[in-house]
C-alpha cells in the first residue's frame, strides 16, 4: 500500500517539523491521490496550493521518489474534499498501528541503501562480526539467533545492522523489517502504554520476520521495556524469525539489565567490533572518499587516519573538512591541503593525549602509582601496565619511540619495541586483555 | 540634574552580514551555503572559546531562515522541539535527556533533511557528552570558530559604535581594547555603556569617560 504509506509518511515528518498552526492550515487540509506514478494533491485554495508548491513539494517529492518505482508526476489542483472520496479516506483514516508508531513505520521503509555489506570496509577489527552478519542475511533465523555486535560508537554496528537488512530486503521485498534504535523502542513501549495499545503494538514486532534493534543498552534500568522485549525476543526466536542487537558492551556487562535478558542475548553468536588499525581506517577513508565523488590519494588517506584515531564518523568528518576546505579554496587535495584544513582539529586532539596523561590513565586503571610505571621494578604486576602505556604512547601520540623511552624512566628505544610486541601478542591470545586494552584506547582517545 | 535616556537604542541583530569574519571566512561561505540549501552537509558543529561568535552566528543562520519563511528555532543548553532548521548552542549543558534529544535529532536531519547547526566550547572528541552523540557531532562538517585579533576587534568596535550612531575617537578603542576584558561580547556591553553614558553627559566618546564607566562596571 505505498498510497498510505507514503503520505503517512509525508504527514508525519510535517507534523515532526512544523509548528502545529502549519501543520494544520497547510498540510493537514490536502487530498492525496497516488495512481501509478502519479500523485494528485488538491488544495482547499490556490494560496495554500501555492505556498505547498513553493515550501512542502520538494520534500513530498523526495519521500515519493523513496516509495515508487519510477520518478514521481505531481498534478497540484484546488478542489474541495468531498469531490475525491478515495483519497479522502486515505487522509482521514491513517492506519493507528502507523499512528501509534510512526517512528518504526518510518524506518521500516527507511533502511538506509548506502549501508550495504558492499561498503563495509572490513579487516582485522571487525572480520568476525562481518562473516557472522552475511551468515545471518543468507540464512536468516537459523544459524545464530540472536546474532549479538558489540563495540564502542562509531566502529561500524548500525552499518552492519542495516546491511543485513538491507541484504534481506534485497532478496525478499516481501519480508517485513524493522529496523529500531532502543530509545525508539522505549518510546514505543510507553506509547502503547500510554494509549492502551499494547495489542497493536505486540502484534507489530511479533509479525516482524527480522528485528533490527540498535544500541541495547539504552532498555538498561527500564524494567517493562526489558519485559516487552523479552517477550518479542522470545516469540521471534521461537518463530525463527531473526533478531539482530547492537550494544556498546558484552552482555553480561550491561549494568541494569536483567538476567534473563542477557542470557537470552548469549543464546546466539556475540561478536565483537574492535576500533580500527590504521591500514582499515585507510581503507575506510579511499571508500569514503570515492563514495563522496572526491577520490584522495593513499598519502592523504593515510595522513587522516594517522591523526584521527578515535572512530570512524570523526574520521569521515575529517574528510569532509578536507574536501570542503578543497572546494572552498579551489585547490586539490594534497597532504599541506590536508594538513591546514585539520590543523584546528589535530590542534585540539593534541592538547588532549600526552604521555602523561597515558601513565595517569594507565597507572589508574590498574591501581598503581606513576612512579611504578616509571620506576625499574619489573614484577608483572608493573610491567605489564607500564608495556600497554608505552604501546598506547606509540598508538596515541606522535613522539618518536627513543621519545617514549625517556619517557617511561629513560629506557631504551627497544624496550617500547618489545612492549608493543608483546602487547599485539596478549591482544591476539587473551580475550579480557584485548577488552581492557581497548577501553584505555577509547578512554584515551575520547 | 541627570539627563534621562530614552530606551531608544536600535536592536542589534545578530546577521551573517554584520559578524566581523577575521579568520572565519570559509566558515562564512559554508553557513551561506547551509542557508541557501547548497552545503550538500545537513550538520555542523561549530567551536571555539567563549565570545568567538558562535551564538552570533547561529542566531544570524536561524535569524535569516525565518526571514526567508522557513521553521526555524534556536535554543541555548536546551534543543528545540520545532522547526527545519534547528540550533543547538552551549552544547555542553544539555542534560541526560537533553541529549537523547539531540541525539534523535540528529538522526532525523541526517535522514529527512533540514539543517543542524550546534556549537559548543571544544572540539567534538573534548566534548563530555554521550559516546553515540559526540561523535555524530563530528561526523558532520566541523569548524573551529577562530577569535577576532586586536585589529579585528577594534573594527568591530568601531562597526557597532557606528551601528548606534557614537563617534568613538581610536584612542578610545584603543584604550578599551588594552585596558577591557579580551572577548568581544564584553567590550561591545562596555561601549554600550559608554555610549549611554556620553548621552547623559551629552558629550562626546573619550578616554576619562570611558575610565569613568569602566570603573562603575568595575563596582
Amino acid at each position: 500500500m505505498p498510497n498510505e504509506f507514503l503520505w503517512d509518511s509525508c504527514l508525519h515528518f510535517f507534523k515532526d517539523n512544523l509548528p502545529p498552526q502549519q501543520f494544520n492550515s497547510w498540510i493537514k487540509p490536502l487530498v492525496f491521490e497516488l495512481k501509478g506514478n502519479q500523485i494528485t494533491l488538491t488544495a482547499p485554495n490556490s494560496f495554500t496550493l501555492k505556498l505547498v508548491q513553493e515550501r512542502f513539494l520538494p520534500e513530498i517529492c523526495k519521500r515519493a521518489e523513496d516509495f515508487l518505482s519510477g520518478p514521481p508526476q505531481f498534478d497540484l489542483r484546488v478542489g474541495k474534499k468531498s469531490l475525491a472520496p478515495t483519497a479522502k479516506k486515505t487522509t482521514s483514516s491513517t492506519p493507528d498501528v502507523a499512528i501509534l508508531f510512526p517512528k518504526v513505520q518510518k524506518s521500516q521503509n527507511k533502511l538506509n541503501p548506502l549501508l550495504s555489506f558492499d561498503s563495509f570496509v572490513t579487516g582485522k577489527a571487525n572480520q568476525l562480526a562481518h562473516s557472522a552478519a552475511i551468515q545471518v542475511a543468507e540464512a536468516p533465523g537459523t544459524i545464530y539467533n540472536p546474532l549479538f555486535i558489540y563495540g564502542g560508537v562509531g566502529l561500524g554496528k548500525t552499518h552492519l545492522l542495516q546491511a543485513i537488512g538491507n541484504h534481506i530486503k534485497h532478496e525478499n521485498s516481501h519480508a517485513k523489517i524493522c529496523y529500531v534504535h532502543a530509545t525508539n523502542y522505549v518510546s514505543d513501549v510507553v506509547r502503547a502504554f500510554q494509549t492502551k495499545k499494547f495489542d497493536e503494538f505486540k502484534q507489530f514486532y511479533n509479525s516482524l520476520d527480522l528485528l533490527l534493534i540498535d544500541d541495547i543498552q539504552f532498555i538498561a534500568d527500564k524494567p517493562g521495556t526489558q519485559q516487552e522485549f523479552f517477550y518479542t525476543l522470545n516469540s521471534l526466536i521461537d518463530s525463527h524469525k531473526q533478531v539482530v542487537i547492537t550494544c556498546d558492551t558484552f552482555p553480561k556487562e550491561i549494568s541494569g539489565m536483567t538476567p534473563r535478558l542477557t542470557s537470552r542475548f548469549s543464546w546466539g553468536l556475540t561478536v565483537a567490533i574492535e576500533p580500527p588499525g590504521l591500514e582499515m581506517r585507510v581503507a575506510i577513508l579511499l571508500q569514503k572518499a570515492v563514495l563522496s565523488n572526491s577520490p584522495v590519494s593513499e598519502d592523504v588517506a593515510f595522513f587522516i587516519a594517522k591523526h584521527v584515531r578515535s572512530n570512524i564518523r570523526e574520521l569521515e568528518g575529517a574528510l569532509k573538512r578536507v574536501d570542503a576546505y578543497s572546494r572552498f579554496h579551489k585547490r586539490l587535495i594534497t597532504i599541506d591541503l590536508a594538513k591546514e584544513a585539520l590543523k584546528d582539529l589535530l590542534a585540539s586532539q593534541n592538547k588532549q593525549v600526552s604521555i602523561e596523561n597515558i601513565q595517569k590513565t594507565v597507572a589508574d586503571f590498574y591501581r598503581i602509582k606513576i612512579s611504578d610505571l616509571l620506576s625499574k621494578k619489573r614484577t608483572r604486576i608493573i610491567a605489564r601496565p607500564r608495556q600497554i602505556a608505552m604501546c598506547l604512547a606509540r598508538e596515541l601520540t606522535p613522539l618518536s619511540l627513543p621519545e617514549i623511552g625517556i619517557a617511561f624512566g629513560d629506557r631504551d628505544h627497544t624496550t617500547v619495541m618489545y612492549a608493543c610486541k608483546i602487547v599485539e601478542n596478549l591482544r591476539n591470545s587473551d580475550t579480557a586483555f584485548n577488552t581492557d586494552f581497548n577501553l584505555l584506547n577509547q578512554t584515551l582517545r575520547n | 540634574m541627570t539627563q534621562l535616556l530614552l530606551d531608544i537604542a536600535p536592536d542589534w541583530i545578530p546577521a551573517l552580514d554584520n559578524f566581523v569574519t577575521g579568520r572565519n571566512v570559509e566558515l562564512l561561505s559554508a553557513l551561506r551555503h547551509a542557508l541557501a540549501g547548497t552545503a550538500g552537509e545537513r550538520c555542523f558543529y561549530l567551536w571555539g572559546e567563549t565570545g568567538c561568535g558562535k551564538s552570533h552566528l547561529l542566531q544570524a543562520v536561524m535569524g535569516q531562515a525565518r526571514t526567508a519563511g522557513q521553521p526555524a528555532s534556536y535554543a541555548s543548553g536546551s534543543v528545540p522541539d520545532k522547526g527545519l532548521l534547528i540550533a543547538v548552542d552551549d552544547v555542553e549543558a544539555l542534560d541526560a535527556a537533553m541529549q537523547i534529544t539531540l541525539f534523535e535529532l540528529y538522526n532525523r536531519v541526517r535522514e529527512n533533511g533540514g539543517l543542524l547547526l550546534v556549537a559548543g566550547k571544544v572540539a567534538p572528541s573534548g566534548l563530555n557528552l554521550r559516546g553515540d552523540l559526540r561523535t555524530r557531532l563530528g561526523w558532520g562538517l566541523v569548524y573551529q570558530v577562530h577569535g577576532l585579533d586586536d585589529a579585528e576587534k577594534a573594527q568591530a568596535l568601531e562597526r557597532h559604535a557606528l551601528a548606534r550612531g557614537l563617534a568613538l575617537p581610536p584612542e578610545v578603542t584603543q584604550y578599551l581594547l588594552r585596558h577591557g576584558r579580551r572577548d568581544l561580547p564584553a567590550l561591545l556591553v562596555t561601549l554600550d555603556a559608554l555610549d549611554a553614558h556620553c548621552l547623559r553627559l551629552k558629550r562626546v566618546a573619550s578616554v576619562p569617560l570611558l575610565k569613568e564607566v569602566m570603573l562603575r562596571r568595575a563596582d
